[in-house]
């Protein structure tokens, strides 16, 4: 066992900056008070909320700050964009998105569609990428909504918004277009006016980005066919009711600014990592290599391992990572995102997501690539489909079907 | 873990929500040590093995293949005792473990095959001092692997497997209807399983073997989980039965028909010109076109081939495309390249 903590797995939660923590303390401490409020002594925490929405719409690009909603974070923004964009657009009933999406967006499609909705889940090739085509083929006169994600979180394969959002308009104006873009603000650079001008609604996580669990905001083009979802009260304009969560909110601002003074994530890490592996290691491939991908995300397939004794054997050194292996969850099934990609069953459930921050280090991926040969050559040999002798799968598998008495 | 996950989280036998890796010490020492192939742990192959079976396989995420040697000094096979047990297997933390434990299991205990057919999941299960609910089906596969490997003997020993109770087993592994097409599981396998293990509801059926805990639709269909179960236990047993809502992840994706908006005459125009003017002068320079959709008075196309990627890819629609299209279709067209 080891007591230093490699965490290579920004993608499923980041650690709060120092600075980020700095700036909220004294939103919980002597400027505890309501934003609303209106004797004088609460003016500074709405400054504060005034001020970091100002950021984080500098962080998107927006064109005005009354175009960012705080809110719980990305699943309560998911939520809420595409429940909102559905009923400010009563008469039509259909939607689509897309295979891979985080079930914060999948799930909500889903229960539109017990509530009536129809739906197109639109599929992806190997490498994780949409076909235009199908997303233009797939518009109905009736589609209220589309929502795809920005770059995915297993794979970080990024999808074209800008393009896909401008094709959609183009087909029709009044769909409303939503992406969910938690995995990729703070990781590259995002233009509301500019890139992404076609996009109606954006949804991020603080939390992605070094600012605490439990915060994030929603981009709401000024114009754009959007009702409100969580009412109750007059705070963020009425849109999202509801008493600010002020020093989370101030929290999202100092990461905003912190991760725009950071220069974009280098690949130079990732594919260092990737180059080193698959040196010593046979019979893997990367998970959408063949698509534009997320700098600070490699996914890995090992053939004829499984991803759960992966990870609890380079935990044992320390090493904080992710699997879409079956077998981390309640469920038996590998990663939808994974199927939706029709990676190899031999590799299904081998996956390995390792995910770099801001502050990820050289060192900590040193480790990795020090541990993980070694760890895969050990489960190999375990594995009754390899052969030790010839480092390489066993050729007689085939006595392997399962559960034949011979 | 991939926050992605449904349902993730893992239950203990009480119930209670457990964190995936809140394995016993037990479990994670037999991992350790396998990983570190410490003396006295059973990992490997046999040459020309006494007995060999398997279980399990790639696509469903964990196989096992076990493998005996008996002492040959002893003349009658029958009292021939396991002098060594062995293990290969794919799968996760507690899959590796259960394969330790069936090994040391009957090592320890110096079984003959006969007596090591008497083990049972649930044994395997005591030694790792408990089991997650939903890595039960680990424990299951070695006893399905034990099984395999004591036919093999018995079939290499000419020892009829009536003798051994394992008649009524079938070999060729429960040959017959698919009810789980997941996992590849039959229905006379899943029957004689729910009723040795005493499955009463699909929860236990999917964390004992893991039929239906992929993409749930054969839970409710007609010859389904429930219906075995119902077959098997009378309706009122098992009408709790609840299971988490684990949906297929995919759906095929669907098209809309543009028929309704788009003028035929004019998708058909379009295509001749295409034919004659268009795609001849793209072939010529190793290219071609695509037309992906006709709304309104928008032609969504692309190039492909040779054109694909070129710089003059905007020049070429422009010049190429747009003028044939609007010159000899209609002049409002307008040309939208993805």
């Amino acid at each position: 066992m080891n007591d230093r903590i490699i965490y290579l797995d920004n993608n499923a939660t980041t650690p709060v900056a120092d600075e980020v923590l700095q700036a909220m303390i004294p939103f919980l401490k002597e400027q505890f008070f309501n934003p609303s409020s209106t004797y004088p002594q609460a003016r500074k925490a709405a400054e504060a909320v005034e001020a970091a929405r100002e950021s984080v719409a500098r962080l998107l690009g927006a064109g005005s700050k009354s175009e960012i909603i705080f809110n719980g974070g990305a699943t309560e923004g998911n939520n809420s964009a595409i429940w909102g964009a559905a009923r400010a657009n009563p008469a039509r009933r259909h939607v689509i998105t897309t295979a891979v999406e985080h079930p914060a967006v999948l799930e909500v499609v889903r229960e539109m569609e017990r509530e009536g909705f129809r739906a197109t889940y639109l599929p992806v090739n190997r490498h994780g990428m949409l076909d235009a085509a199908d997303l233009i083929r797939a518009i109905q006169d009736d589609t209220a909504v589309v929502s795809i994600m920005h770059a995915n979180n297993e794979t970080g394969v990024i999808f074209p918004i800008g393009e896909l959002a401008a094709l959609v308009k183009k087909v029709d104006p009044d769909v409303v277009f939503h992406t969910d873009a938690t995995q990729t603000a703070g990781k590259m650079r995002l233009d509301l006016q500019g890139e992404l001008k076609n996009v109606d609604l954006l949804t991020i996580s603080g939390h992605k980005l070094h600012a605490p669990k439990g915060v994030g905001a929603m981009f709401v083009r000024r114009g754009s066919r959007w009702r409100p979802w969580q009412l109750g009260g007059h705070q963020e304009r009425g849109r999202r009711a509801g008493t600010e969560n002020v020093a989370s909110i101030v929290g999202l601002g100092a990461a905003a600014r912190l991760v725009m003074t950071h220069p974009n994530h280098s690949t130079a890490m990732r594919d260092r990592l990737e180059k080193a592996i698959k040196d010593q290691i046979p019979n893997l491939f990367i998970n959408g290599e063949g698509a534009p991908r997320l700098a600070n995300t490699t996914n890995v397939a090992f053939e004829f391992v499984e991803g759960e004794s992966i990870l609890l054997a380079l935990n044992d050194h320390g090493i904080c990572v992710s699997s879409g292996s079956a077998c981390t969850s309640g469920s038996l099934d590998p990663s939808h995102v994974l199927k939706a990609m029709a990676v190899p069953f031999t590799a299904a459930h081998g996956s390995l997501r390792i995910s770099t921050s801001m502050f990820s280090t050289d060192d900590e991926i040193d480790a990795v690539i020090d541990v993980l040969p070694t760890v895969i050559a050990r489960l190999r040999a375990i594995s009754p489909y390899w052969d030790v002798r010839t480092n390489s799968p066993r050729t007689d598998v085939d006595i392997f079907i399962q559960g034949k008495y011979r | 873990m991939i926050e992605t996950w449904p349902g993730h989280g893992l239950e203990n036998e009480r119930g209670e929500k457990v964190m995936p890796w809140d394995y016993s010490e037990k479990v994670l020492q037999l991992f350790r040590d396998a990983m570190a192939a410490k003396a006295g742990t059973h990992m490997g192959s046999i040459d020309d093995p006494d007995g060999i079976g398997s279980h399990g396989s790639l696509s469903c995420g964990d196989a096992l293949e076990f493998a005996f040697k008996v002492d040959a000094t002893e003349p009658d096979p029958r009292r021939q005792k396991i002098v060594q047990a062995r293990y290969r297997t794919f799968g996760c933390t507690s899959a590796i473990a259960s394969s330790e434990a069936l090994c040391a299991l009957i090592e320890e205990k110096g079984l003959t095959p006969i007596q090591a057919l008497k083990i049972t999941n649930a044994d395997i299960v005591d030694y790792l001092d408990g089991l997650p609910a939903q890595k039960l089906h680990c424990s299951v596969m070695g006893a399905e692997a034990l099984q395999a490997a004591v036919a093999d003997w018995a079939h290499k020993r000419n020892i009829p497997l009536s003798e051994l109770g394992l008649d009524a087993i079938p070999t060729g592994e429960d040959e017959g209807r698919i009810v789980c097409r997941c996992f590849n599981l039959t229905e006379p396998f899943i029957r004689r399983k729910v009723k040795e293990l005493n499955l009463k509801t699909i929860a236990d059926i999917t964390n004992a073997i893991k039929a239906g805990g992929a993409c749930t639709a054969c839970h409710h269909e007609p010859g389904g989980l429930q219906d075995i179960l119902d077959d098997t236990w009378g309706r009122s047993d098992s009408s709790q039965a609840a299971t988490p809502a684990i949906t297929d992840p995919q759906p095929m994706p669907q098209t809309s028909s543009s028929m309704t908006r788009t003028p035929f005459q004019l998708a058909r125009e379009v295509d001749r010109v295409v034919e004659s003017d268009i795609r001849p002068r793209l072939q010529h320079d190793g290219g071609d076109l695509e037309i992906v959709e006709i709304r309104g008075k928008k032609v969504f196309c692309r190039l492909t081939g040779g054109c694909q990627g070129c710089k003059g890819a905007p020049q070429t629609m422009r010049l190429v495309v747009e003028d044939a299209l609007r010159a000899k279709v209609d002049a409002e067209l307008e040309i939208v390249a993805i």
